[in-house]
């Protein structure tokens, strides 16, 4: 099977008016095929929504070419369409019409045969939690609903790549977190990529592999969440009392590095495979007492504080504080 | 096994044509049109002038049952060129209250629920959306049209026989072509409205109250400036032109076929332009 990335930009440039909203964006993103989520972040007007919109051919570039699933967006997206599935943002549907009709007619128009067409829109409404509802009227539906309807349409094809425009908008929290367990299950069960866009870095850090910042129409960080993430639990800021002038010394006995601050504060940088606990069993056999102990997740907040600009390094570097993730033992 | 047990997986399975696809929407259209009662209603109403025609052509073409009447009647009762427009005058008319009422239904509920982006986000380009919604409501208002005309056509040669179809063919050409230009007036006037006017019951209206509007404009100008070329902006009257033209039946004073085609011509691109800057998937506010 061919792969191709998910999303290819090349000096993508796109005008809205007289207004340049994309300025020259190059990346690629994601590999087709792989089953994973590409998160695309950033805070409002930054040019998320006009990226899918372009992506999807409903806008034109003024510059540069982009590219889906290894198709150019201006010249093949009607093959490209038909292997792509699309959750707008806003309320999306045809009112006078049942869940069950809706989806046949939506995967009829992807290219499903009527009858496997009426099998997937049964076997999807289901799937999404909509099956007993599935022959009211879109109209009557509530909006947690009319959100399920929106991801049901999108997947109903079976697309390779589905784009989420802000899934979770709207929603309460348990409908969330099934939106968002739909989101992975449609990745890690069913192979599907997905390129989820969302202002939420919960949602995003909870679903993706991969994410891209954009800030007024550029890209400002492109990062692998994963990797980030085992990079960023090595960090440990530790506070002992007792004689700590060997620690420096016994610390590349675990492979790590550390730094003295005085006063018997320390920061250490774990390795890749080593886990907080061995920093235990070195203090116990240096004889220090562990007043302090912080193994700092360091999240998709503060990258994205950080791309921003409105952080210039990782915050617990000059002030640490109290968050949620961290693991702090005092004795 | 049952649906609810079999849980989701991807079709892998064939695809259909392209053209299995374009003719999606209009199935699906057509069998919600069909499932309004007024729609059914004034279809079944489209129907009457129709059955009357054909007991006429019958008449026409049976002189044992006319026996006793007047000669100057038997010379004007004639299957002609003047009786196929009094048809389509006459079924013109329904199919204008039809489009003005099952038109909008296909298109404003599209926009007002903001259906676009998930239509266009599958293989359907705007221009195929556009061409699947005409081909609704052309086909819808064929059944009340040119169907029945060609019908009426056909009965007349069986009954008159192949001297008739020979001297005559082009009455039964000029009623097909003739109404598919009514029609796609009408269409188009329909899914602009309701591309306008994303309210359906208003863009019925408004659908409406254009040819009446147009019609009234036009004669003001006419009696205002004392000219005939006013008549250009009214379309039902162009298409009027061009029918009469179309069946060789003498016109009334004003302007040409050539200029009424024109007219029709400059009207049909208005309203092209008004559907493409309408249905876009994406709204740009510049």
């Amino acid at each position: 099977m061919n792969t191709h990335s998910v999303v290819e930009l090349d000096n993508l440039k796109v005008k809205l008016g007289r207004r340049e909203i994309l300025h020259g964006i190059t990346c690629r993103l994601g590999v087709s095929g792989t089953g994973k989520a590409i998160g695309l972040l950033g805070p409002n007007g930054a040019g998320k929504s006009t990226l899918i919109l372009t992506l999807l051919g409903f806008l034109r570039p003024s510059g540069g070419r982009a590219r889906i699933l290894g198709m150019d967006c201006r010249h093949n997206m009607g093959e490209a369409r038909s292997r792509i599935g699309y959750m707008p943002e806003n309320d999306a549907f045809v009112g006078e019409m049942t869940a069950v009709t809706f989806l046949r007619q939506m995967a009829e128009l992807s290219g499903l045969p009527p009858k496997a067409a009426l099998e997937k829109a049964h076997e999807v409404l289901f799937h999404v939690g909509l099956g007993e509802s599935r022959y009211r009227e879109l109209r009557t539906y509530s909006y947690g609903m009319k959100q399920m309807a929106k991801l049901a349409q999108a997947i109903v094809h079976g697309p390779e790549l589905v784009v989420l425009d802000e899934p979770t908008n709207g929603l309460d929290p348990a409908a969330r977190r099934r939106m968002l367990k739909l989101v992975t299950e449609m990745k890690e069960e069913q192979g599907m990529n997905v390129l989820v866009c969302s202002h939420l870095l919960r949602d995003i850090e909870q679903v993706c592999d991969e994410a891209v910042i954009l800030k007024d129409g550029a890209i400002v960080h492109h990062c692998n969440l994963e990797e980030e993430r085992r990079s960023n639990r090595s960090f440990v800021e530790l506070e002992v009392t007792g004689d700590d002038t060997n620690l420096r010394m016994a610390l590349p006995e675990i492979g790590a590095e550390g730094v003295s601050e005085g006063g018997g504060r320390w920061r250490i940088v774990l390795p890749a495979g080593i886990e907080v606990e061995a920093i235990w069993g070195l203090t116990d056999r240096q004889n220090l007492l562990v007043r302090k102990l912080t193994h700092r997740r360091d999240t998709l907040e503060e990258i994205f504080l950080k791309a921003m600009g409105h952080l210039a390094h990782t915050p617990g570097e000059s002030a640490p504080s109290p968050r949620s993730g961290d693991i702090s033992v005092t004795n | 096994m049952a649906v609810y047990k079999r849980g989701y997986q991807r079709y892998n399975g064939p695809l259909t044509g392209r053209w299995t696809r374009f003719m999606v929407l209009p199935r699906y259209a057509w069998q919600r049109l069909y499932e309004q009662r007024l729609v059914l209603l004034l279809t079944m109403v489209s129907f009457i002038w129709p059955l009357l025609c054909t007991g006429f052509i019958y008449l026409t073409n049976h002189v044992e049952l006319l026996q006793g009447l007047d000669k100057d009647f038997l010379a004007f009762i004639q299957v002609n060129g003047t009786f196929f427009s009094i048809f389509m005058y006459v079924q013109g008319g329904f199919a204008v209250f039809l489009a003005a009422l099952a038109g909008p239904s296909l298109i404003a509920p599209d926009l007002a629920n903001n259906a676009l982006p998930l239509y266009f986000s599958r293989p359907l380009t705007r221009w195929s959306y556009a061409l699947a919604r005409l081909t609704v409501i052309i086909g819808m208002l064929s059944v009340v049209t040119w169907v029945p005309g060609l019908v009426l056509f056909g009965l007349q040669v069986g009954l008159a026989g192949g001297w008739w179809f020979l001297a005559n063919w082009t009455l039964g050409a000029a009623v097909v072509v003739g109404f598919l230009l009514w029609l796609l007036i009408l269409s188009l006037v329909a899914m602009a409205a309701s591309a306008y006017v994303k309210w359906r019951i208003v863009a019925g209206a408004v659908s409406l109250a254009i040819f009446f509007i147009l019609t009234g404009v036009s004669a003001m100008i006419d009696n205002v400036f004392r000219v005939t070329w006013g008549h250009l902006l009214d379309p039902a009257w162009s298409v009027n032109q061009v029918w009469r033209t179309l069946l060789g039946v003498d016109l009334p004073e004003g302007p040409g076929a050539g200029a009424s085609m024109l007219s029709l011509a400059i009207f049909i691109f208005f309203l092209v332009a008004i559907i493409e800057r309408k249905l876009r998937p994406v709204e740009v506010v510049r």
